[in-house]
């Protein structure tokens, strides 16, 4: 099955996976009109700085087991098994924050939302855009990354993939390897900056 | 394989369903004092303030039992083990302390259940022990109200908040109510008031330090807290406590230490939990506050477990023995006795204290060591931004987190929890963690 897989080191911290995520789970899906939405639409993926200005593109886990899960009080979160994807029944939420207290990662927000009753604070993190899915697209945060720092994939295939990407990069033969260049750079650079105190 | 559980509280549920994940053979037995399907005991606030539903608080449906295969033995009370034969003993007849002299719903409820049970029900067998042999056992029976000591407590209308009964019987009288007292600070004192507030009556408060929540939140959160309150028409006495209550037939008024009295139609009584546990033969199985457990959740006696409000063991934070008799704990040491029990050996690292609270405009998450000791190994830093309304305080000991409290912005409590429970040394300046665009890409160094 694929699932969305995150490479902190080629993110640039653009934010625009939050945007679309934002627009996906809007009432209309298009931008300019969710723009004008009541409630406005809010992002589920996160792009947190780091401390030295990187990003990190932060979604849900969608952990086996999942912590938020155990610790949900009225038992609004569950996992839906056939899409392996931990979701949260905004009719039964109780907006306690318990799930708060339970993530590890920091990634489920409280406000109203278009899949809420109306008016109503819950609970909302990422549902792998099911949705979409449902409809034969992949997930938007994926979809809108132009730097794949968040692709769709077997995660075996992924798997695969970095750990040659690390056994190359750690080869005593050839001279050492960046596994993400241009972003290795990037990311040097924004760290000097704030080690050094340059403003821009 | 036999197994009994003694207690039908999420803890004893969680188990009941970790081993029929790995034993779908094993006969269980849960033997439970409350007689409804298995509800959420924290969401119970929720239905005094009438944020929730009395009927939605079920976490399980009324199948559960039946769906699992397990023999339920409902509105029972254990009044001892016999260690030795491996048995557990229970009265026939239900005893069950209340504070009201008369709880119609409980009384109607163990009467049909005697009928469906078979039992006439024309002579209670007064005395007659019922033995249930097992080959594991978890104790996990919960945790009464501490009791009060004071004059007239037998008249109507003075509560515990501990189940569903108790909150059902509030509900009943709530449309009478005008002035209610609760007795105590903490969560449980905290939360009635809260509830009553919300209701409409006029509620005065009698705590035993400064300020509520002194055992989960430092004095600046929790003078925040009591601002909140009060801006509400909380009414709060600080440092007396109640004598005795006086009514006819209903509480009309409570006498207090101070020599004052004051008229309430209402009482709720919040003055903690004490754990279940006066059938432990106590010579042969350790107890102190809680009964020890080791990290496989298993007592001094092979076989024998427990889990949930009754058991202490390591507190994390605090480094000592302790009983966090929290709802989350009860779900974690729950599944874990149920694996250990089944036969998959699992640890658990420790308990650690924790809650969230909603109040009005203000989200407050607490864990771990709040109020640390003065001793050069703890380091706390603390920010507010009164722009925001916003308040942190980090108390670290050595390089490790111990403990925190929030005030708003806290969704990124979890990460600090979890930096707390599995002991990650903090290596990024601990400054960083006060401010509110503090995230988890920070700790990926």
């Amino acid at each position: 099955m694929k699932k969305v897989v995150v490479h902190p080191e080629r993110c640039v911290g653009c934010m625009q996976c939050m945007i679309a995520c934002a627009t996906a789970h809007s009432q209309t899906k298009n931008l300019f009109s969710a723009t004008l939405e009541d409630p406005l639409p809010r992002p589920r993926v996160h792009v947190g700085a780091g401390l030295y200005g990187e990003g990190f593109p932060n979604r849900c886990r969608h952990c086996d087991p999942a912590p938020c899960m155990f610790a949900c009080l009225p038992g609004a979160i569950y996992r839906d098994w056939e899409t392996d994807t931990v979701l949260i029944d905004p009719d039964k939420c109780i907006n306690c924050a318990s799930c708060a207290m339970a993530c590890p990662f920091g990634v489920i927000r409280y406000h109203e939302d278009a899949s809420a009753p109306l008016k109503k604070t819950v609970a909302v993190k990422c549902d792998n855009c099911l949705e979409r899915q449902n409809q034969g697209l992949i997930p938007a945060c994926v979809e809108v990354c132009k730097s794949r720092a968040l692709t769709f994939e077997d995660p075996s295939d992924a798997m695969k993939r970095k750990t040659n990407e690390v056994a190359q990069s750690l080869s005593s033969d050839t001279s050492r390897i960046e596994i993400a260049p241009g972003f290795t750079l990037l990311n040097t650079i924004k760290r000097t900056q704030v080690e050094l105190k340059i403003e821009n | 394989m036999k197994y009994v559980i003694i207690g039908n509280g999420v803890a004893g549920i969680q188990a009941a369903e970790t081993i029929r994940q790995f034993d779908s053979e094993g006969s269980i037995t849960m033997i439970g004092d409350e007689t409804f399907p298995p509800y959420c005991r924290p969401m119970i606030s929720l239905a005094l303030e009438g944020s929730v539903d009395q009927d939605k608080l079920h976490i399980r449906s009324a199948g559960f039992y039946d769906d699992l295969n397990i023999r339920p033995v409902l509105g029972k009370r254990v009044t001892g083990i016999d260690v030795d034969n491996k048995k557990v003993l229970i009265q026939e007849k239900s005893a069950r302390p209340s504070l009201q002299a008369s709880s119609t719903i409980m009384d109607l409820i163990c009467k049909l259940l005697s009928i469906f049970g078979g039992d006439p029900g024309t002579e209670p067998r007064r005395g007659s022990e019922t033995g249930f042999e097992f080959d594991k056992l978890l104790i996990a029976t919960g945790a009464d109200p501490r009791p009060v000591k004071a004059t007239g407590l037998n008249l109507k209308n003075i509560f515990y908040m501990r189940t569903e009964v108790h909150v059902r019987q509030m509900l009943e009288i709530l449309p009478g109510a005008k002035n209610a007292l609760v007795l105590g600070g903490g969560l449980v004192g905290f939360k009635a008031a809260y509830g009553l507030l919300c209701r409409g009556l006029h509620v005065t408060m009698l705590i035993r330090s400064d300020y509520p929540l002194s055992m989960q939140v430092d004095e600046k959160a929790g003078r925040m807290i009591l601002d909140q309150l009060s801006e509400h028409g909380l009414e709060v006495k600080v440092g007396v406590e109640v004598t005795g209550f006086e009514g006819i037939k209903k509480v009309e008024r409570a006498n207090l230490s101070d020599k004052t009295a004051i008229a309430c139609d209402m009482v709720v009584v919040g003055k903690g939990v004490l754990p279940a546990l006066s059938f432990v033969p106590r010579d042969k199985i350790q107890a102190d506050l809680g009964i020890l457990v080791d990290q496989h959740m298993e007592t001094n006696i092979p076989g024998i477990f427990a889990a949930g409000d009754v058991a202490q063991s390591v507190d994390i934070a605090r480094k000592i023995s302790w009983v966090n008799a929290i709802w989350p704990e009860a779900v974690e040491q729950g599944r874990i006795a149920g694996m250990n029990m089944a036969g998959r050996q699992t640890a658990y690292k420790g308990s650690l204290s924790r809650n969230v609270i909603r109040i009005f405009d203000l989200d407050v998450m607490t864990a771990g060591l709040v109020n640390p000791p003065s001793d050069p190994s703890y380091e706390v830093v603390s920010s507010d931004n009164l722009r925001l309304n916003i308040y942190r305080k980090l108390v670290f000991r050595n390089d490790k987190l111990a403990g925190f409290v929030m005030v708003n912005a806290i969704e990124q409590g979890g990460i600090l929890m979890s930096l707390i429970k599995n002991e990650i040394p903090v290596k990024i300046p601990k400054a960083a963690m006060l401010e509110p665009s503090f995230n988890y890409n920070q700790l990926m160094m």
